[in-house]
């Protein structure tokens, strides 16, 4: 789990917009939080709520605000005291004998110890620093798909997946396959060929019959392809952008499956695959019921 | 509703697709016209040093070395006070001593408050573990007139929350009715009207009826929230779940119930998790 800022929102207000959320993209972050953080109007009146107000951590803005800054500051505080405290022996003419006969060569090697230790936990903060990796924006067009057979409640239900997935992850294209057909294409897709700005329909048979599809169902488990450019069965997935940096494959029971393609290599975090886990689920529950019934 | 089967995922990636020795954004010289970002030099790769040899673990159990830094700092910080008072005498303290001895603490004191700084950056693991309170009991009560599309949803929300997140206790309030899941303090054999009864209280005596804004407490909620939440609980997000109402020109969303999770853990709920659980609530809102 990535480490978060401590969100706060002061009183009764808007939410505070103004702390940079290192996770999402700035569009999608403004996007999302006028969606899901929904904001009132300001009027402190009109809420009964009467409680305790959480405060403003402004340390632990701070930190995730300079999080560069943060993690050299003990190497720089521990350097600094290391030449501190050889300097001061220096200029007060004590031999250069770190033993530990004096009170002072003590207190040295003490503070030359916790100096040491410092500059080693501001090593180790450097080494856990995620590796940023840049967001490829996808090469195809807007589609919006859905298969208007299905009852209002699924529709939203589908909806809502994608708002979520695309507002959270970094999934940039959706397509949802149940029971040989499909009933969600959504986001960026593959342009095609006639170059009249549609976007590639899915094949619905080739997809079934291709490995991609088949390991899915037979494992009857999530796939992630945090590297698409890197996996042979790319083709099998043409309906996506070809620049797509990352899919995941959620099976939908054994009837469906969703393909979610992402802007970032390796974008999608665990949590977001646990996620996806369980909306699968949910949404084979759905669509098993409606799809009987339609 | 049972929809929810044994889960288990594998990313089938090789393992050195997820630690590339080079840079795998490297594009041949095939040219064309796209949206693609430049990719960055190779700058980042030299700055990337294998600093994770750094690492390590004592290998005790129940021992974070995260907190190492802390404990060091406590003891030689003693270990200074110590020599300070009974290393030598106090009138032959001389001023370099003195410098050292502060600037001694001051190390001790920044190296106490190191692992508090590290708990916000950036690909910080959670040091704590999730515990459960003493004195709660494992519960799932849902008001009994509900219609069975909420009911599942609630359900399926109540379930996904505690599972993918480090709270322990749900409460659920839509429009009046009740989903309370987790470990609350309810004594033995609650009927379900008793314990309905009992969540009702909680949410009238707490006001959060008309909640609009998102609350979120990371630590020490239970001291100001004791009637609202287990005890123990250390993290509390309130989650409203508000409609679009449609007769509103202004398009002000009515609050029609709120999602309330707490933790035993401090800091519990990142960013993601918040934005995972705001989904939720707006999935639920649909059902209303």
């Amino acid at each position: 789990m990535e480490a978060g800022t401590a969100f706060r929102v002061v009183g009764v207000v808007t939410v505070n917009t103004h702390i940079p959320i290192p996770i999402f993209k700035k569009s999608k972050t403004t996007a999302f939080q006028s969606r899901f953080f929904t904001c009132s109007s300001p009027s402190p009146s009109s809420t009964s709520y009467r409680g305790p107000k959480p405060k403003r951590d402004f340390l632990a803005d701070w930190v995730s605000q300079n999080d560069d800054v943060v993690r050299t500051l003990p190497i720089y505080v521990g350097s600094a005291s290391l030449f501190a405290v050889l300097f001061n022996r220096a200029i007060s003419g004590i031999a250069p004998v770190a033993d530990a006969g004096s009170s002072q060569s003590r207190a040295d090697l003490l503070t030359l110890g916790l100096a040491v230790t410092n500059i080693l936990a501001g090593l180790v903060w450097l080494s856990i620093r995620p590796k940023s990796i840049a967001v490829v924006n996808p090469q195809g067009v807007q589609c919006r798909r859905l298969c208007t057979a299905l009852p209002h409640v699924a529709l939203t239900e589908l909806l809502w997946v994608w708002e979520s997935l695309s507002d959270i992850t970094c999934c940039r294209s959706l397509v949802i396959v149940y029971e040989s057909s499909c009933v969600l294409q959504i986001g960026f897709a593959a342009e095609s060929s006639s170059g009249d700005g549609e976007a590639v329909s899915v094949d619905i048979n080739k997809l079934i019959q291709g490995s991609v599809y088949q390991g899915v169902m037979k494992s009857g488990a999530q796939s992630y392809l945090a590297n698409l450019s890197l996996y042979p069965g790319k083709s099998e997935l043409s309906f996506l952008p070809s620049n797509t940096q990352a899919v995941i494959l959620q099976p939908l029971g054994d009837k469906g499956i969703a393909i979610i393609g992402g802007d970032t290599i390796r974008g999608f975090t665990t949590s977001d695959q646990a996620w996806i886990t369980f909306i699968g689920d949910k949404l084979d529950s759905t669509l098993a019921k409606h799809c009987n019934k339609s | 509703m049972n929809c929810l089967s044994s889960i288990c995922f594998k990313p089938c990636v090789p393992s050195k697709v997820l630690y590339p020795r080079t840079s795998s954004t490297k594009f041949t010289t095939m040219v064309r016209a796209s949206l693609q970002d430049p990719q960055p030099p190779n700058t980042s790769q030299q700055q990337q040093l294998n600093l994770s040899v750094l690492r390590f673990t004592l290998g005790i159990p129940g021992f974070d070395e995260s907190y190492l830094p802390r404990w060091i700092g406590y003891g030689f910080g003693s270990l200074l006070l110590l020599n300070h008072f009974l290393g030598s005498d106090s009138a032959t303290v001389t001023p370099a001593q003195l410098s050292t001895e502060v600037l001694g603490m001051s190390l001790a004191s920044f190296s106490i408050v190191l692992p508090y700084l590290g708990k916000f950056l950036k690909g910080a693991q959670p040091v704590d573990r999730t515990t459960l309170p003493d004195g709660t009991q494992q519960i799932f009560v849902m008001s009994t007139d509900i219609v069975d599309g909420l009911k599942e949803d609630l359900a399926w929300a109540s379930y996904i929350l505690l599972r993918n997140s480090n709270a322990i206790a749900a409460l659920i309030f839509i429009q009046g009715d009740i989903c309370a899941r987790g470990y609350w303090n309810t004594t033995d054999d609650s009927s379900t009207e008793i314990l309905l009864g009992f969540f009702k209280k909680k949410v009238e005596n707490a006001r959060l009826y008309d909640l609009k804004d998102t609350l979120y407490f990371p630590q020490d909620a239970d001291s100001d929230f004791q009637d609202l939440v287990p005890k123990g609980t250390s993290s509390l997000l309130v989650q409203p779940v508000l409609q679009a109402s449609i007769d509103n020109a202004t398009g002000l969303q009515k609050p029609v119930g709120f999602i309330l999770l707490s933790s035993t853990l401090r800091y519990a709920f990142s960013i993601k998790d918040r934005a995972w659980i705001a989904a939720v609530a707006n999935k639920l809102r649909a059902c209303v």
